[in-house]
């Protein structure tokens, strides 16, 4: 009770015989205003967001037209990379999948760590199988997970949707040496060099007969396959024609990772070789000390360990894949895929690094949910604050033109004023967006929003100024000045523009908190600014889904809550400067 | 009196006509020529013939004549009430209105009644105790409430009843094929509606609440409320029978004002919960660069907006003789 009373009106029992000591203007109302922690709370949850879309993009920037499948729909957290306490110093081996991981412990027995819910149905780490036995080889897929246990036997569980569980039973038993899950697909290869496959054949299509003679490994690529025979030479299994087919180098070969369209190995001689479509600068090998004993690879990134026990990443370092850490050093072997990467050491533990998670999840794109709400806040604040400013500049001139010179001059432009308030807002901005806005390019598409938005909302604010210069004109004060020979421009600029400077600023914060959320609405029906650049409001457009507003509910409560929070402390801010201004309005 | 609005109803006039030829060199310079979108099934077959029908259909469509011209001929079908043609929708416009209309107004009432019956005992109750907790924590509300874009509390509606209480259907405007009596049809309808409506409702909640609160300080701040309570009347009959009666007026003005704005539907609830609704025409107009439809949409509700202005200036003035007109 007393702390709502407080937190509203802010006053306290004053003496009623104390003397108030004399004060600036401006800071009276500065003082009122902070005088009500509403206020004080709603200055800085603004602040903060303002620090936070304006600081944010630096160091979360934006590849607008990134997007990556694997990625899609993960839950809010950060526990990829948090390897389960009891795991480590027991490891043997550890697997990487798409948002999860998978780790083998010295007892052979399974852990998953990570966000193991691959699919709405399917959580990995709640679907193990039972009684597997002592577990000898691990593979983690996008949305599957296998496992081979002592006595050759195959188990695997995850989405089955494309029969990636499906395993062929009569492969039981063999004395399997390799395992690789890729994207909803399974290989196994045997001692003798024999492979088993099974899972979406679409993505990949296993013309294994083109691999002549035994095989000791296979790697995915996104949308193919290359094998490691027993001989050292490499095959490519895809079916398309491409910079990484026709690359496969000859030679005799130890090791190869692939990445989602590149290729890495290493030749006998200790060299490595890359191949396929070079970007974020794979082909770039770092100088390296000792031989290197394996590769491995993630979507967008290479580990490399070489026999002085050093361990090398480079690539794509957005989620900071490609930065192995000093711990890494010494380790026994190194494991990586999608964004993860693990050295383990002699003595079972292990150091990782790479993308932990997103901090407030990912969207249907692949994107990380939080590096969108900081871009987006940025572009939806910038078009707020510059349609305001346009808005308020028109306003003010025609209001304080219109209010001043009165008369005829008034009559026409307060005409003209009405016809722009009476254009219906919302479709009429869509009209003028649709209209000019697909013949532009994107930037001055933004920038054609803005002052869309700008030209069509400053009437409110017109109407404001041209009263406050009705009732400023009459006052003595400008009546004395004009007898006194100060000329027109001076009594206006003097005179009229600092008492009519007040009412436009409280106006200017409730219309910026306006223009946001109309720009968002604009952006929710899909006017304004379009996808792939992120708004507060084109974050929510999609979201119009009970699918994803049940399941993918971090997709939309977080725009909702960003945008939903700023617009209430804009408002607040707002109502508190005009209290604090004009303190009789407070009553209201 | 007589003078002003007839001064009023010429400004009216002068302001509709420049709004219209506004709009119609606008909607003249879309890019994309509706002529070549007539004769598009002739293309493939035969280019003579195709240009026979391009001809054709600029005739029809009256596009080889000048600008000012095609805006006489077309200003004076709007005047006969020819709409036009939705190429859309392949009907003409007046026919394809008729049903979006109903649903909008019957959306739009239903909002406004509920709305009404919510914030003005709202609005006096708190003006009643100012300051005190409950008050508080309504302006807390209402200025989240106004905060607040409607399609966030779309979503969030959607997901408590919609979802999670599974209570109201998600989207659409009635079960598709369903059969039963007249009135389970009312009900199945009256099932669909309640999620925008509620939305549109809350929606409208804050502002309103503001709005009939303030109304109601500025009339118990007056003299005569004081001269009522210094006669000793009871506090009920003061604040319900003289402070809101003078809190009213400006209440009406605000109805009368809303009143004008049934005929437009709300685009972001209308596209959220797929209702067939006059936002939803419009939209799917734009979308489909269906321009007639649009213009002929965008000059009724400009017609509305100018005459719901002059009606609220007016209430105004016959509600209170003080208000100086200009």
């Amino acid at each position: 009770m007393k702390l709502l009373r407080t937190l509203f009106s802010g006053r306290k029992d004053t003496d009623v015989l104390a003397e108030e000591a004399m004060k600036g203007q401006l800071r009276t109302v500065l003082g009122r205003l902070l005088s009500k922690p509403v206020n004080v709370l709603a200055i800085l949850v603004f602040l903060l967001f303002l620090i936070g879309v304006t600081v944010g993009p630096y160091f979360y920037p934006l590849e607008i037209n990134y997007q990556d499948m694997t990625q899609q729909n993960i839950a809010p957290g950060r526990t990829m990379l948090a390897i389960p306490k009891e795991l480590q110093g027991h490891i043997a081996d550890i697997s990487v999948g798409s948002s999860y991981s998978m780790g083998l412990s010295d007892a052979g027995e399974v852990y998953l760590w990570g966000k193991t819910q691959v699919t709405r149905n399917v959580d990995l780490a709640k679907t193990v199988p039972e009684n597997m036995g002592k577990i000898r080889m691990i593979a983690a897929g996008f949305d599957h997970a296998v496992a081979v246990n002592e006595a050759g036997e195959i188990f695997c569980w995850g989405n089955n949707r494309l029969k990636q569980c499906d395993v062929p039973r009569k492969a039981d038993g063999s004395d399997f040496v390799y395992l690789a899950a890729g994207y909803q697909f399974t290989v196994a290869v045997t001692s003798e060099g024999d492979v088993v496959s099974w899972g979406n054949t679409n993505m990949v299509d296993m013309s294994l007969r083109k691999a002549k003679g035994p095989v000791s490994k296979i790697v995915f690529t996104l949308d193919s396959a290359i094998a490691l025979l027993q001989d050292g030479s490499l095959v490519y299994l895809g079916k398309a024609d491409n910079a990484l087919s026709r690359g496969v180098p000859e030679g005799s070969f130890t090791d190869l990772a692939a990445t989602g369209h590149t290729a890495c190995a290493i030749a006998a001689d200790g060299s490595t070789t890359v191949w396929g479509e070079k970007e974020y600068g794979l082909d770039r090998v770092p100088e390296m000390e000792g031989r290197p004993v394996s590769v491995e690879a993630g979507r967008y990134h290479y580990t490399l360990l070489t026999d002085a026990g050093r361990v090398y990443s480079w690539g794509r370092n957005n989620y900071g894949q490609a930065s192995a850490p000093s711990g890494a050093e010494g380790a026994a072997s190194v494991r990586a895929g999608y964004f993860q990467n693990y050295a383990i050491g002699a003595d079972g533990r292990a150091a990782a690094w790479g993308l932990k998670g997103y901090l407030l999840g990912s969207d249907g794109y692949g994107r990380d949910v939080f590096a969108r709400l900081l871009n987006g806040g940025r572009m939806t604040m910038t078009i707020g604050c510059v349609s305001v400013i346009i808005s308020s500049l028109i306003g003010i001139l025609i209001g304080g033109v219109s209010g001043y010179f009165g008369g005829r001059v008034d009559m026409l432009l307060m005409r003209f004023e009405e016809i722009v308030a009476s254009l219906p807002f919302l479709p009429f901005a869509m009209i003028l967006s649709a209209i000019v806005g697909n013949r532009v390019s994107e930037t001055s598409r933004i920038l054609m929003i803005m002052v869309i938005l700008g030209v069509l909302s400053w009437t409110g604010i017109c109407r404001l100024v041209r009263a406050q210069v009705l009732a400023e004109r009459e006052k003595e004060y400008v009546l004395a000045a004009l007898a006194m020979g100060v000329r027109q421009w001076g009594i206006i600029v003097r005179h009229i523009i600092p008492n009519v400077l007040s009412v436009v600023i409280v106006d200017m914060t409730l219309s910026f908190a306006a223009c946001m959320l109309t720009e968002s609405g604009l952006s929710y029906l899909g006017f304004g600014v379009a996808e792939p650049r992120p708004t507060w409001g084109n974050m929510l457009s999609g979201c119009n889904d009970s699918i994803i507003i049940q399941y993918y509910w971090w997709r939309w409560v977080f725009p909702a809550i960003a945008l939903g929070l700023n617009t209430i402390a804009i408002n607040v801010i707002g109502d508190g400067m005009r209290d604090a201004i004009d303190p009789k309005t407070e009553e209201r | 009196m007589l003078r002003y609005i007839i001064k009023r109803i010429l400004y009216l006039l002068f302001v509709f006509l420049i709004m219209s030829v506004l709009l119609f060199v606008i909607y003249n310079a879309v890019p994309g020529d509706p002529a070549r979108i007539r004769a598009e099934k002739f293309k493939q077959k035969d280019p003579v013939q195709y240009q026979i029908a391009y001809e054709q259909a600029r005739a029809d469509l009256g596009l080889d004549k000048p600008l000012p011209l095609r805006y006489f001929s077309w200003m004076r079908q709007m005047l006969k009430g020819d709409f036009g043609y939705s190429t859309y929708y392949s009907r003409d416009v007046r026919e394809l209105v008729v049903t979006p209309m109903k649903n909008t107004v019957m959306l739009n009432i239903g909002a406004m009644f509920l709305a009404l019956l919510i914030t003005i005992p709202l609005g006096i109750s708190c003006s009643t105790r100012r300051g005190g907790v409950y008050d508080n924590l309504v302006r807390i509300f209402t200025v989240v409430g106004y905060s607040i874009p409607q399609f966030i509390i779309g979503l969030v509606f959607i997901f408590f009843f919609a979802v999670r209480l599974r209570i109201f259907p998600i989207s659409g405007f009635g079960t598709p094929n369903f059969e039963g009596s007249f009135w389970e049809e009312v009900l199945d309808k009256l099932r669909y509606m309640a999620l925008p409506l509620l939305v549109m409702t809350f929606s409208s909640l804050g502002g309103m609440t503001k709005y009939v609160r303030s109304a109601m300080i500025d009339a118990l701040s007056m003299d005569f409320v004081r001269t009522a309570r210094a006669k000793g009347l009871k506090e009920q009959v003061v604040v319900y029978v003289h402070a809101f009666r003078s809190a009213l007026l400006p209440v009406i003005t605000l109805i009368i004002g809303w009143f004008f704005s049934i005929f437009g539907g709300s685009l972001i609830i209308e596209n959220m919960f797929a209702l067939n609704g006059m936002g939803k025409v419009y939209i799917n107009c734009l979308q489909n660069q269906d321009y007639q439809v649009v213009l002929a949409l965008q000059m009724f509700y400009i017609i509305i907006g100018l005459a719901g202005n002059l009606v609220i200036d007016l209430s105004y003035m016959l509600a209170d003789p003080r208000v100086r007109l200009g």
